[in-house]
């Protein structure tokens, strides 16, 4: 028996028309704004764009690694030390001053760690003390002690060179200035202490 | 009052018609006219400190009375309704405010992403925001609220939005809500008279001169990221943030609406919002979507992110995201 014609559309071309425009249907429903980031592929020139740049400050330092958009900067550390360099005191002149170590370093608390705490000289190095040194041995400045923290923390340093750990320095355009992470974290006890709100908030209704 | 439903007026009109003594439509236009202006002017000039106001002042202000909505603006309006702004406020509070009207840049969709991880509820940004935005004192207007949630909450309805104490606590974690321009703005669909839109770069804006303050737009957003002056803000002038912009932070009057703009007065010259530049703990992020290489498009691309109440369609641009 020959199959009608009606049957041959309703099952055959109907339905497989159906499927094929429901599936870009459902597609097509996808233009949100996640869609459109995701497309958006073509380079943004922040120089370009934005008719006030904002220029590279004057305390500002390449960082080693770079992220999606190339190179990258940080805030130097050496020049807001007050008592640096360090080998004004840590030399090998025998030093007179009454009570040298709680004057001169009375104020750092040491915790780090955890269970294995950190000591003074897992991060600066002993015999040169205007650096710091990595477990490897490598003498690092000042300025780049982000090299220090990610040794352990290299998954906070990973979302640090990205952007999802740490803050940009005042603006989203113009070249990629971040904080450095001692800017946030005090490196000798890094978790943020706990205290009393900035301010409070009213019930809405 | 409607002249054709008044008899007295209709029987007049025929007695008086000899001694053009007139009573009709026209007539009435024209008194109902001289009074609306009479009114109006008392209304314009009285708000200030009694009569004592300059003829510069009033001028002023009838010509803020009278201008247009802010879309239909040529650039040279827009020009000369910020500098009568930046020119009321001298006269009227003896600040000298920089107000702007700087256009949306090309190629620009802001996104701003908030880390529910990090964040310690310790509510500097909502501090720093008040400060920026020259939010209401008296009523403790804030733009942000951070509610601190138990873990396995989700909606903030379920969180505490006005904690006190010592943060952060234990087994909570804490999450910042404020407006999340929509793609698909609910509060842009509900307003009678347009006075909100969504700019070409992505920030749901008020004309605050257009808003009636109906309160539609309250009504119809699901996230609470709307408030509304219920008296006249009150802002100290050296507290006054004077970098301004006409949708940003101006000062706004009673009975209009506002919201968060994501520092339209700061971002649109390529800065931070106040709220990210303040967090302590660095759990904001903002940055251009349409940028590859911006943290915004890095924490979309490689975190687990959420959005608030996804399933309404109101397509927010911003993310929540964990570490």
């Amino acid at each position: 028996m020959k199959t009608p014609i009606h049957k041959i559309f309703f099952f055959g071309i109907l339905s497989t028309v159906m499927i094929v425009f429901s599936w870009q249907h459902s597609y097509a429903g996808q233009e949100g704004v996640q869609y459109k980031a995701k497309n958006a592929i073509a380079p943004f020139d922040d120089e370009k764009k934005m008719d006030s740049v904002p220029s590279l400050p004057d305390d500002s330092i390449m960082v080693t690694p770079k992220y999606q958009g190339g190179a990258f900067w940080t805030l130097t550390r050496k020049d807001k030390v007050e008592r640096f360099k360090c080998t004004q005191c840590h030399n090998p002149e025998k030093n007179n001053t009454e009570q040298t170590v709680p004057t001169a370093h009375g104020d750092i608390i040491l915790i780090h760690g955890g269970e294995e705490p950190l000591s003074c000289f897992t991060c600066h190095k002993e015999d040169e003390r205007d650096f710091l040194v990595t477990e490897k041995g490598l003498k690092v400045d000042l300025d780049h002690s982000y090299q220090l923290c990610t040794q352990c923390h290299f998954r906070q340093a990973k979302d640090w060179v990205g952007g999802a750990h740490g803050k940009r320095v005042s603006y989203w355009a113009g070249k990629r200035v971040v904080k450095n992470c001692t800017a946030c974290h005090n490196p000798h006890s890094p978790r943020f202490k706990k205290r009393w709100p900035k301010t409070y908030s009213l019930p809405l209704k | 009052m409607n002249p054709r439903n008044n008899k007295d007026c209709r029987k007049q009109q025929k007695d008086n018609q000899v001694e053009d003594n007139r009573c009709g439509r026209r007539e009435f236009l024209k008194k109902a006219a001289k009074v609306a202006a009479l009114g109006s002017a008392a209304m314009v000039t009285g708000g200030a400190a009694g009569w004592k106001v300059s003829g510069e002042e009033v001028r002023l202000r009838w010509e803020e009375y009278l201008k247009g909505y802010y879309r239909l603006m040529t650039q040279k309006e827009k020009d000369e309704t910020v500098r009568r702004l930046e020119r009321l406020a001298k006269l009227k509070r003896g600040v000298d405010i920089q107000m702007s009207n700087k256009e949306p840049v090309e190629g620009v969709l802001f996104g701003y992403a908030f880390n529910v991880t990090r964040c310690e509820g310790f509510m500097e940004c909502v501090d720093a925001c008040v400060k920026e935005n020259n939010l209401d004192r008296k009523s403790h207007t804030q733009y942000i609220r951070i509610f601190e949630m138990e873990h396995g909450q989700m909606l903030p309805e379920q969180g505490n939005g006005k904690y006190y104490h010592e943060v952060p606590v234990p087994n909570h974690y804490y999450m910042g809500v404020q407006c999340f321009h929509c793609e698909n703005a609910p509060c842009v669909k509900a307003c009678p008279t347009k006075a909100t839109w969504q700019e070409p770069d992505g920030i749901v804006v008020v004309d605050y001169d257009w808003c009636i303050g109906c309160r539609y737009c309250m009504a119809a957003c699901p996230y609470w990221g709307r408030r509304f002056n219920w008296n006249e803000p009150y802002v100290l002038n050296k507290e006054m943030t004077k970098k301004q912009h006409y949708l940003g932070n101006r000062m706004r009057s009673r009975g209009q609406m506002e919201k968060c703009t994501f520092c339209i007065q700061r971002s649109r010259e390529g800065k931070l919002p106040a709220c990210v530049d303040a967090c302590p703990t660095g759990a904001r992020v903002f940055g251009n979507l349409l940028d590859p290489k911006s943290e915004i498009r890095f924490v979309l691309k490689h975190k687990k992110v959420y959005r608030l109440k996804e399933d309404l369609g109101t397509d927010p641009k911003f993310w929540y995201f964990i570490d």
